[in-house]
């Protein structure tokens, strides 16, 4: 599904990989019209990425690309060029939004220069999402996914330790650097009217993680209430269980912050002998010290139960209880069937990805459309928007223009 | 300051009335306070905010003023005490309801409803409200009563099934990751219903799942499924298209830095800034996709190289190669870091009941409308005066009887 509360917002995407994509999709999930520029020929880098449909790599066909990228129109434009620069502008005057990842020092040379740019467009708000900021002595620091959850706060907690830090799965830190974008374009031009003119907005990804995030972890080391320690599947200081465990067909999560919550998983799992151990009162204490053991009488119990027979035990006595899904059983949980919506592209057929992640009951809808193939767009945007004729586009195209 | 000779923030004349509590449901009201908007939080010392307890920092009594956490997610924001086990309480709510644009809570489904306060009843005195409800798992649906928190979350969007060494076994994410998903997204369809409120007049509802939100952000893995069949497992420090890519031992007691290299250019330039050692010119590695292929032997290398260096001096040299390298920092490395410092990511902000304390910026940053710490954390009904009298009219008398009453309590 996709909701018209933003229709008829005009946003133009310079987006590469994941944080101005999100940005533009989340906008586009809400009706906004959004025109993505790419480079000719290679077009944006997740074309590259994959995973790609059963594995036959092709620039069409990376699940990446047609995720973050549904809704959305597809132009090809050298940003390097004058001709393409000055393209880019005419787009501008007619946009209300631009949203970018390029870094820092790939700006200028991109035409991404928010002085000239709202001077032929003072209404034009613009986000710039860049590793570390515009400004800093970091700013010109190149940057990927695990180097922003080293510096973001991730890494420094997760793995064991004997081990090294380990980072997300997969890459994460973009998804949090396009929800601060978009929302901060949405603001800036709820304000557009008040303050008279648009602006410049100065993403850091670095901080979409470190900020919001987990900032407030910051205070616990200020009063060294919890340390960043690497502490294998166990959380330390939490009162026992908060962990992830083996059951009969995988892994659950076991928690039971609330005593009588605690109580009640004993009582389920027939208030077995060692509970009544003394060395077993104080939970975080248990969890502190006596985890490993804990671990093996807790599992001793789970591994009778599937992670689904678990779900209705969590469900029916009210312990949180949570299996750890793989994606499979994500995508076919029948609970989130209306969160995939299936794309239907000719050279694909349907493939499902996720839609808006909030339920609007009392908005307006339209189908979605896909990921738009590279430059699927140029002669809808150059000829019918700009005015160009069919014999430029191609000259534009034979010269590495579109 | 902006255009204006202010320096509000660009949600500046909305007032939001804020049931949100812990994290997923305190942070939409912080973000928009952050940014301007006049939020109210609803409070009660019958029904105290989990953020408001634990141990205390100075003293040895327990004392709803002085956690942190509870400083940092709501700052900016009014406190007003209503105890809504009490009928009056919530009629002072749905009054003040007509005078707010927006609403948020983070109750267990149907717990709003039964008190009176649902989107259905609140639409109908005020016709534009709009209002967010942030759960764990949705308002509707088999899994709607499923005691869950940030943990759950993790495991139940697929988050965790990934994290972990290869090999090994899912290890689980430390923070509160689905909360905060939640929260942000929450934000953005805010204020996108603003936008179309300020164009048509129309309220909204949004339910904002916290398991929906968090599968969001798993492209990579979903659409691995999606795309060839495959379940992704736990596996490591790793990306499909770069190597090295990890996070290597330094110089010093669990130190340790991060470096990822991408492009072939990339590689030249970590090459150079070694000193070009002999094992980087084996052929073996000379491709990225040969540098793939033997990823465990080059970590083994470049683990080596790190090993007798700071994690800062090897940052230094490589970026100044352009290659990908960041320490890997907790967050008093954060706190006390000359970038973040100069950009302001944390300030020192005077409460009440602990004095100066660090609170972190949002960081969202709009040149002229720039988001701002304004004031500290609100003290349990700090407000009330200034909302049921300022706001509502109610006299001191009434307001006096109210309290005693344990109505405002």
């Amino acid at each position: 599904v996709t909701y018209t509360l933003l229709a008829g917002l005009k946003v133009l995407e310079v987006g590469r990989l994941i944080s101005a994509p999100y940005c533009g999709k989340l906008l586009a999930d809400m009706g906004a019209e959004v025109t993505k520029i790419e480079p000719p020929v290679t077009g944006d880098p997740a074309r590259q990425y994959g995973p790609f449909l059963n594995d036959d790599p092709h620039r069409e066909r990376s699940g990446l690309f047609l995720y973050v990228n549904a809704n959305k129109r597809g132009v090809t434009l050298n940003l390097t060029t004058p001709t393409g620069q000055r393209i880019l502008r005419d787009l501008v005057a007619r946009s209300d939004a631009l949203v970018h990842n390029l870094p820092v020092q790939d700006m200028g040379r991109a035409g991404l220069d928010y002085e000239g740019l709202s001077r032929i467009n003072p209404g034009l708000v613009m986000a710039s999402i860049t590793p570390f900021g515009l400004t800093g002595p970091y700013r010109h620091y190149n940057a990927y996914d695990i180097n922003l959850a080293a510096a973001g706060g991730i890494c420094s907690g997760l793995g064991k330790a004997d081990g090294e830090p380990l980072t997300f799965g997969t890459p994460q830190v973009g998804y949090f650097a396009g929800m601060a974008a978009a929302s901060s374009i949405v603001m800036a031009l709820l304000a557009r009217d008040n303050v008279g003119a648009g602006q410049h907005i100065d993403i850091a990804e670095v901080e979409s993680m470190a900020g919001v995030y987990n900032g407030p972890e910051a205070l616990m080391a200020v009063y060294q209430w919890r340390m960043t320690r690497r502490t294998g599947h166990h959380a330390l200081d939490f009162p026992y269980p908060n962990c992830i465990l083996r059951c009969k067909d995988g892994y659950i999560f076991v928690g039971a912050p609330e005593g009588r919550q605690w109580r009640q998983l004993l009582e389920v799992m027939g208030s077995p002998k060692w509970s009544k151990d003394p060395r077993f009162r104080n939970r975080t204490e248990m969890n502190n010290r006596y985890a490993d053991e804990l671990d093996s009488y807790l599992e001793s119990w789970l591994m009778q139960y599937t992670k689904a027979e678990l779900l209705d035990i969590a469900l029916e006595h009210r312990i949180p209880l949570a299996p750890v899904r793989g994606y499979d059983e994500v995508r076919h949980d029948p609970s989130l069937a209306d969160l995939f919506v299936a794309i239907d592209r000719t050279d694909t057929g349907p493939l499902p990805s996720p839609g808006p992640p909030y339920r609007l009951p009392d908005a307006e809808s339209k189908p979605p459309s896909p990921a738009p193939h590279l430059g699927q767009h140029n002669e809808e945007v150059y000829c019918q928007s700009l005015g160009y004729t069919r014999e430029q586009v191609v000259k534009m195209y034979q010269t590495g223009i579109v | 300051m902006n255009a204006l000779g202010n320096n509000r923030g660009p949600l500046d004349g909305y007032r939001v009335l804020d049931f949100g509590w812990v994290l997923a449901g305190a942070i939409p009201g912080m973000v928009l306070a952050d940014m301007g908007a006049e939020v109210i939080k609803v409070e009660s010392r019958q029904r105290l905010d989990y953020m408001r307890m634990g141990r205390p920092i100075v003293g040895d009594q327990p004392d709803p003023e002085q956690h942190p956490m509870f400083h940092n997610v709501n700052r900016n924001k009014l406190s007003i005490t209503l105890n809504t086990i009490h009928q009056p309480a919530i009629e002072l709510a749905r009054k003040l309801v007509t005078r707010c644009d927006v609403v948020i809570e983070n109750f267990s489904p149907g717990v709003m409803d039964r008190l009176g306060l649902g989107y259905e009843g609140l639409r109908r005195i005020k016709p534009d409200l709009i209002m967010a409800s942030i759960s764990s798992t949705g308002q509707t649906g088999p899994l709607r009563n499923l005691r869950a928190y940030a943990p759950s979350i993790g495991a139940l969007a697929g988050l965790d099934s990934t994290l972990g060494y290869e090999g090994g076994r899912p290890l689980g994410l430390k923070h509160a990751y689905g909360d905060i998903c939640g929260a942000l997204h929450t934000v953005f369809a805010i204020v996108a219903a603003l936008y179309q409120r300020q164009r048509t007049g129309r309220g909204q509802y949004i339910d904002l799942s916290m398991l929906r939100a968090t599968v969001a952000t798993q492209g990579v893995g979903l659409m691995e499924y999606v795309m060839t069949g495959r379940v992704m497992q736990p596996r490591g420090n790793y990306d499909p298209t770069m190597a090295p890519y990890g996070n290597y031992p330094c110089e010093g007691e669990d130190r340790w830095v991060s470096i990822a290299v991408a492009t072939d250019e990339e590689w030249q330039g970590l090459k150079a800034a070694l000193g070009g050692p002999a094992w980087t010119a084996d052929p073996k590695f000379a491709s990225r996709y040969g540098r793939l292929k033997h990823r465990h032997e080059l970590d083994r290398h470049l683990a080596q190289w790190t090993a007798g260096r700071s994690a800062e001096t090897v940052t230094e040299l490589l970026q100044s190669h352009g290659v990908a390298a960041v320490p890997v920092m907790g967050a008093e490395e954060r706190l006390f870091n000359p970038h973040f410092r100069e950009r302001g990511l944390y300030a020192d902000i005077d409460h009440p009941a602990l004095g100066a304390e660090p609170i972190f910026n949002l960081m969202w940053n709009l040149s002229q409308t720039p988001s701002a710490i304004r004031r500290h954390a609100p003290l349990m009904g700090e407000h009330n005066r200034q909302v049921f009298c300022g706001i509502l009219g109610m006299s001191e008398q009434e307001l006096k009887s109210l309290e005693e009453a344990q109505v405002i309590y």
